[in-house]
């Protein structure tokens, strides 16, 4: 604390920080906060039930409710539990081990994210549901257990984990690792004392995204675990949406707000405390050797091929075998309605993606000392979408189906992650290189870019990465009203899925194949030779 | 040189998306030029084909601007939310068992063209003019039940034996139109009372409640790979599961059922909306929506009978023979109880 007040003249950072922050602060209000208090305001207008301070109480004294939130308190508490154990291992081996399909591996973890949730619910259920393969192989049908929901969460987030684990380890300082081993620790000795508490920020900073998607999020849980699971904010979204009983999902919105931002406050004051300066003498992945580190890819190609991959290639699976029955499944591909589909996706998810990296760095480096601005980051997260959807159309009914308020309701679901991603970075960067080019005569822009960017690139191209996953899939942005020439891929594959027949669920699973081929090669030029791998070349 | 290869890669990412914005920005002021424009709101099943979209533009000489809502009851609670600032001027996709909230939540305009004074098999309550209509009714897998031996229901009561336990899924009425409709249609022959006491019975039969029609019909389906092999759906699915089948079966793979107490007739219709703009323009698309060829070809689209009398059905709709009887509670119950029912069948069948 005492050497970064040192290290920085703080009246003209703070203004500098100030500025900075402005510009995603000012988006945060126009576009989250305004309209969702806009529809709380609209709750106590129409005021048939009710709302009041007291009314914050009601979701606790209703046992019914209660137990939603419980619910939804605890099935993210073990998927956040689960992820760690599963998801740091794996992290482990992508991050020290250099075999064929690494890089694939690490990209198509993020694939669960881009495929519409129905599509991921016939890719589970293709496999652990009545019909499916672990049904036919003699094993339970797991539909409607709460086992396929946790799985389902496993599915979404795992990538979350594995990714800034992996990442945050290859930055681990070389050096302090080979003496901590040459002095004689075991490896696991050496990693509970050198990596953990080089990785805990990042690792930390993932667990909580995971938390709150799990907690707050409603698509796949419903469709897997069955209305019995449903958490909070699907209640939360049925009592807007559907009833318009704006007071009770008030009640309701606040109760989750003051959970969840509690535990965004809680994670951005540790955040600062656990992070340790990162060096930039990296750990050299090195190819397997005997048995034990085999068995480490084997396993850790085992945990991605159950969790991640065998839902998705069932989609594959399923569309391809499609293809071979009579008609031309693949015709749909031609057709004018998917190129139209697939320009739009193109064009919403690169222009979200912009604006989300923008605003993403802007709030990463205004928030470096500001426990506060930190936690609003997690704010499109916490704030229910539904009463955004709905606080809009009330506060600015002019921009009703606009093309600029769509793209920046994508934007607003994805900054958050460039801006977590980098927050974690910024905490490790070590001052010194920063006050070593500056003693060399380097002005601040010049620092900015020859230093700082390059030591965050890998956290940049990390966040946006994510925030692309985040664009395509489309999170939510259902909610916001859309017009039919605008149309995206997912929006298609909802359409087919909304009538019955062979061919529109045919036509439904090729264009989820043609989504997730689209994410991955975004997902290749977003992180096209890493400067980790230049580094190595 | 690591620093040069990051910076070569961001420069063109963002050359590349300026390029977009570029694009983005002209095809927006192209929109832009001056032709009237329309506003309608519809639901997301809303499919009508694009060339008769386009010759309506160019007939009523106006720029069709359609936004879609989401489910009927999600859109109509969005213009009942934006009813100071009407975000539409004309809504298609209201239907009989929404009109009443509606009606009372005024946020239609009466209207009085040719289309509101003929006479249709299924007239709605003014100022909505039915498009077209349904029956919501349960549907089951042939080749399950010809595997299982097991007949075929015929009673609603029949569903609540043990014979039939863990055969049906049907749609949560809170957050599905169909689904609401199946809740009025069992009300609507038993009597609120009674229809609860089935409802119970029915939960603890195995009953499953999904979110939506798409969920209920392609994860719960048994004809889909799920474990149900009735569930509630349309009338008309039989003959859309034919259509768009692959290998042109003759027959279709699932027929529906006509349970006494278990069809809803779904009419949806199309309203100005109040305090919208372009009034004369809004009538023409009511007239539209009546118009022979969208009578014609929305039957295959969405699936629908066509409200207008006299209009030929598809060739492929004889596979949908309309049910002999349905039931629904009386208008101005919906309107008032609507709401405490929702509330009862989510504490019977749900908590």
């Amino acid at each position: 604390m005492l050497r970064a007040a040192l290290h920085t003249r703080p009246a003209p950072g703070a203004v500098i920080r100030g500025l900075l922050a402005a510009v995603p602060l000012a988006f945060l209000l126009v576009l989250l906060i305004a309209p969702a208090l806009r529809l709380l305001l609209e709750a106590r207008a129409t005021g048939t039930d009710a709302p009041g301070w007291s009314a914050l109480w009601l979701p606790w004294q209703d046992p019914y409710l209660r137990h939603r939130l419980l619910w939804s308190l605890a099935q993210a508490a073990i998927s956040c539990a689960a992820s760690l154990a599963l998801g740091l291992p794996l992290a482990w081996v992508l991050a020290r081990l250099e075999f064929p399909g690494r890089a694939f591996l690490l990209r198509s973890l993020m694939l669960p994210f881009v495929v519409p949730t129905l599509v991921a619910a016939l890719g589970v259920l293709a496999l652990m549901g009545p019909g499916g393969l672990l049904a036919r192989l003699g094993g339970p049908d797991l539909q409607g257990s709460p086992w396929l929901l946790l799985y389902g969460n496993l599915f979404f987030n795992l990538c979350v984990v594995v990714r800034a684990g992996a990442e945050s380890l290859a930055q681990v300082s070389a050096a302090r690792l080979g003496a901590a081993r040459t002095l004689g620790a075991s490896p696991w000795r050496a990693f509970w004392r050198v990596e953990w508490p080089a990785i805990t920020p990042a690792l930390m900073s993932a667990l909580c995204l995971v938390f709150l998607y799990c907690f707050s999020g409603f698509g796949l849980a419903l469709v897997l675990g069955g209305q019995a699971y449903a958490t909070a904010e699907v209640e939360i979204y049925t009592l807007v949406a559907h009833e318009l009983q704006l007071g009770q999902a008030g009640a309701l919105a606040v109760s989750m707000m003051t959970l969840t931002g509690l535990v965004a406050m809680a994670y951005a004051a540790l955040e600062r405390r656990l992070a340790t300066p990162a060096r930039a003498d990296r750990v050299l992945r090195r190819v397997p050797d005997g048995l034990w580190p085999w068995a480490g890819v084997l396993a850790a190609v085992a945990v991605w091929g159950l969790f991640c991959a065998l839902p998705l290639l069932a989609i594959v699976w399923r569309a391809g075998l499609a293809g071979t029955g009579a008609g031309d499944v693949w015709a749909v591909l031609r057709e004018e309605d998917t190129l139209q589909a697939l320009w739009n996706t193109v064009r919403f998810s690169a222009l979200a993606l912009v604006l989300a990296t923008v605003l993403g760095l802007l709030h990463a480096f205004a928030a470096r000392r500001s426990l506060l601005l930190r936690a609003l980051a997690y704010l499109p997260f916490v704030v229910s979408p539904v009463l955004v959807a709905f606080g809009l159309l009330l506060l600015y009914p002019g921009w009703t189906g606009s093309f600029w308020l769509l793209v920046v309701a994508y934007a607003l679901l994805a900054y958050p992650f460039v801006a977590k991603s980098l927050a974690a970075a910024l905490d490790s960067l070590s001052p010194r290189y920063g006050e070593a080019a500056r003693t060399l005569g380097a002005s601040p822009w010049r620092v900015f870019r020859r230093i700082t960017l390059p030591l965050l690139a890998t956290a940049l191209r990390r966040g946006m990465a994510f925030a692309a996953a985040a664009a395509i899939g489309e999170f939510a942005v259902t909610l916001f009203l859309s017009r039919p020439e605008w149309a995206t891929l997912s929006t298609l594959v909802y359409q087919r899925l909304g009538r019955p027949g062979a061919a529109n669920l045919d036509a439904a699973l090729v264009l989820a194949c043609l989504l997730m081929a689209l994410a991955f090669a975004a997902f290749v030029v977003i992180e096209w030779q890493a400067p980790e791998e230049a580094a190595h070349a | 040189m690591k620093h040069g290869i990051f910076y070569g890669r961001s420069r063109t990412l963002l050359a590349q998306a300026a390029a977009c914005a570029v694009l983005a920005l002209s095809a927006g002021a192209a929109l832009a030029n001056e032709v009237a424009e329309l506003r309608v709101l519809a639901h997301s099943s809303f499919t009508v084909p694009k060339p008769l979209l386009a010759q309506f533009e160019k007939d009523a000489g106006v720029k069709l601007r359609i936004t879609k809502a989401g489910d009927a009851g999600e859109m109509l609670n969005k213009l009942i939310l934006t009813k100071a600032k009407p975000i539409a001027d004309v809504v298609y996709g209201i239907d009989n068992a929404l009109a009443p909230k509606a009606l009372a939540a005024e946020v239609l305009e009466p209207y009085a063209g040719a289309a509101a004074g003929r006479s249709s098999p299924v007239p709605m309550v003014a100022p909505l003019v039915s498009v077209d209509y349904g029956y919501v009714t349960v549907n089951y897998d042939k080749a399950w039940f010809a595997k299982s031996g097991l007949a075929l229901p015929k009673t609603l009561e029949a569903l609540t034996q043990p014979a039939y336990a863990g055969l049906l899924v049907v749609q949560n009425p809170a957050t599905s139109s169909p689904g609401y409709a199946f809740l009025l249609a069992t009300i609507g022959t038993l009597g609120e009372e009674k229809a609860f006491d089935w409802w119970g019975r029915m939960r603890a039969n195995g009953l499953k409640a999904a979110k939506g029609w798409t969920e209920a019909y392609y994860t719960d389906f048994s004809r889909n790979g799920g474990k149900y092999p009735l569930v509630v759906s349309y009338a008309t699915s039989p003959a859309a599961e034919l259509f768009y089948a692959k290998d042109k079966p003759t027959e279709p793979p699932t027929g529906s059922l006509s349970l006494p107490g278990g069809v809803f007739r779904q009419v949806e219709g199309v309203a100005l909306v109040k305090g919208g703009r372009s009034v004369e323009a809004a009538g023409k698309f009511i007239e539209f929506m009546r118009s022979a060829s969208v009578q014609q070809q929305m039957q295959t689209e969405m699936w629908m009978f066509p409200a207008e009398a006299g209009v030929a059905l598809a060739d492929v709709m004889k596979f949908a023979p309309e049910p002999a009887g349905f039931s629904s509670p009386a208008d101005k119950d919906i309107a008032d109880k609507g709401p405490q029912w929702l509330a009862r069948w989510t504490r019977v069948v749900l908590k």
